[in-house]
């Protein structure tokens, strides 16, 4: 049950943590569940037509920055309405991954399959009882996304680059008196949320599933967006509340499997119930960034 | 004037052979089905579209046939089947239970035009029924698992517990009881018809608790199933499509769908003035009238025992000569 909890928080942790850049700087993307849809996609086709995982991963990435960077332009440049924008991202996201997936494909008999990720046994850690199966016997995407959380904090706190994109985020023209430049930081933190969440769709495609399925994304990029609220634009934060979704899913299957007297559909939205509640808990205290989904002009004050 | 004449004789044969098109068109059937999911999702979409697929031939000078897929969500259904109406479409096949609402409130507004459903409970005059037995699939199914399993623990997974899926699931487990009243049962139901991630991670987790065998009740999430079968080498049998090639070493078997008869026998309905005024509005796929099959047992035919094999066999011939009855299982 615990692997799994492990397994089921990963497509939600890693694009929570790329969208943590995004919101941060001031830009709210909408558009995660249909960048990760891309990503889970392209990192698809990646393995199908080089046989290298790692060709997939990077190309999921790749994708993700491209579909993100439609969100950016509109955003930063256009200066759009990033609701609508975002809302947009998705429903393209959604219609082109399957579109392609077919263009290229063809109506099949059997589902094209790609290899399968292997299990890493990390030496030593997986050894350890209990925790070491639960939290080291994974494929390289639940590593990459446990590296990434401290990364990110690191990124985001320490560097110079994350003191930018949290000033963007406030007070831009702050920011822009000071000579940072708005437009590219902004440019920046959206392309990194989409590598962020292109890598999160393709978990759930080459990392869990070896196929592709329209759709397959299910939701998870909008519970990502509601966990970087929830986790105040803090990594560690979004770690636990992905986990808390997990568990919370790992819990509903395990409940129903061993027949609790109790309807499924009341079991089936428990992790969704679990969110709110935490989101109403701690949302009297989330302060959103000042400039949240404000363009950035010069000119206005 | 040579070239006038003959610019009107043009004009003419083009307005002869563009009218008498219309006409002859006209006398046909335009046929849609309208597909919540894939064509190709190797299940409920895919085998509605091959029967329809089918019948292509057969109906060639009497019926034309459209398809259109991942019309999934409600608020996306009832335009569509506006659309399709007022475009003249004669016949639309609405493929699954959520369409149910959707038919008879358009059926409503289109008198002239004629709908099918694939599951549900509602019917108008100009609508109908077509729905599978699914409780006869998952009794069969039940017997078999009972058989297979060493561990004594099965599992049931599914979709939305909702019409022929909850008696899929019902019957299963009565089936399963009746072999091995000691038997434990696992059931999980995902809560929606294409989350094959968390079908997935639902198979993993009931295989992880020592369960052997499992039947899903298809759909997009069975894909889900059949890989975490394959990853934990557990068995699984499948619904709808023989889904073999997912998973050569755990697919033991499973139940098939042939819509074909149905389709045709919808069809031949209307073309025969027979489905407005008919009485009964469903129209089955069941065991005995071979729209559910037993599939084909691949690797596993060394496997699988004579006698399991036997007792599978005495299973469908009961319900064949109608024997067996399985009780009616209603929410």
């Amino acid at each position: 049950m615990f692997a799994g909890t492990i397994r089921m928080s990963v497509p939600i942790l890693l694009p929570a943590l790329g969208d943590i850049y995004t919101q941060r700087s001031g830009i709210l993307n909408l558009g995660v569940e249909g960048v990760m849809l891309m990503g889970a996609l392209a990192g698809f086709l990646g393995v199908a037509f080089t046989d290298n995982l790692f060709i997939g991963m990077v190309f999921s990435a790749f994708i993700g920055m491209i579909s993100a960077g439609v969100m950016a332009f509109l955003s930063v440049t256009v200066k759009a309405n990033q609701v609508i924008a975002g809302t947009a991202i998705t429903i393209l996201g959604a219609g082109l991954s399957s579109f392609l997936f077919r263009a290229i494909f063809g109506v099949q008999k059997l589902p094209p399959l790609v290899r399968e990720f292997p299990v890493c046994k990390i030496p030593v850690l997986s050894d350890i009882p209990y925790i070491g199966t639960i939290f080291f016997e994974h494929n390289l995407f639940v590593y990459l996304a446990y590296i990434l959380v401290p990364l990110t904090w690191l990124i985001l706190e320490r560097t110079t680059f994350g003191l930018n994109a949290r000033a963007v985020g406030e007070h831009p023209h702050a920011a822009d008196a000071k000579g940072i430049n708005v437009s590219l930081t902004r440019y920046l933190c959206v392309l990194i949320g989409g590598a962020y969440a292109g890598l999160g769709g393709a978990f759930l495609s080459i990392g869990f599933m070896n196929t592709f399925l329209a759709q397959m994304v299910g939701g998870r990029g909008f519970i990502a967006i509601a966990v970087v609220v929830f986790s105040r634009w803090e990594p560690f934060r979004a770690l636990a509340a992905a986990l808390l979704f997990g568990v919370a899913n790992a819990l509903q299957v395990r409940l129903q499997a061993m027949g609790v007297p109790f309807p499924p559909q009341a079991l089936q939205a428990l992790p969704y119930i679990m969110t709110i509640v935490v989101l109403l808990s701690v949302s009297r205290r989330a302060s959103f960034p000042s400039a949240y989904t404000i363009p950035f002009s010069r000119e206005e004050r | 004037m040579r070239k006038i004449s003959c610019m009107v004789l043009v004009l003419v044969l083009v307005l002869v052979l563009a009218l008498s098109g219309t006409a002859f068109a006209a006398e046909k059937l335009k046929v849609v089905l309208v597909l919540p999911g894939k064509m190709d999702d190797l299940s409920w979409n895919q085998s509605m579209y091959e029967g329809m697929k089918n019948l292509e031939a057969e109906f060639a000078d009497k019926a034309d046939f459209a398809y259109v897929e991942e019309v999934y969500d409600v608020a996306a259904i009832e335009p569509a089947l506006r659309d399709f109406a007022s475009e003249g479409y004669d016949v639309i096949f609405g493929h699954g239970f959520q369409f149910m609402e959707p038919i008879l409130k358009v059926a409503a507004e289109f008198p002239n035009a004629m709908f099918a459903l694939g599951t549900g409970f509602k019917s108008a005059q100009n609508t109908c029924i077509y729905d599978v037995k699914l409780d006869e699939g998952g009794y069969l199914m039940g017997v078999l698992a009972a058989h297979m399993t060493k561990t004594n623990k099965i599992g049931v997974l599914g979709g939305v517990d909702v019409s022929e899926i909850y008696r899929g699931h019902e019957a299963f487990k009565l089936a399963a009881k009746t072999v091995k009243p000691d038997i434990e049962i696992q059931e999980y139901y995902t809560g929606d018809w294409r989350d094959a991630a968390k079908a997935k991670e639902g198979a993993l987790s009931m295989y992880d608790s020592g369960v052997d065998i499992m039947w899903h009740s298809g759909d997009g999430i069975g894909v889900g199933a059949v890989n975490a079968a394959k990853e934990k080498n557990k068995y699984i049998l499948g619904n709808i499509s023989d889904q073999y090639v997912l998973a050569p070493a755990s697919l033991v078997s499973g139940t098939l769908y042939n819509w074909t008869s149905v389709i045709r026998q919808i069809l031949n309905d209307i073309l025969n003035d027979n489905f407005t005024n008919r009485e009964n509005k469903s129209y089955w796929l069941t065991v005995p009238n071979e729209g559910i099959k037993l599939a084909p047992y691949h690797d596993f035919e060394e496997i699988v025992t004579p006698e399991i094999k036997a007792e599978v066999e005495k299973t469908i011939k009961a319900l064949h000569d109608g024997t067996l009855k399985i009780p009616h299982f209603e929410k």
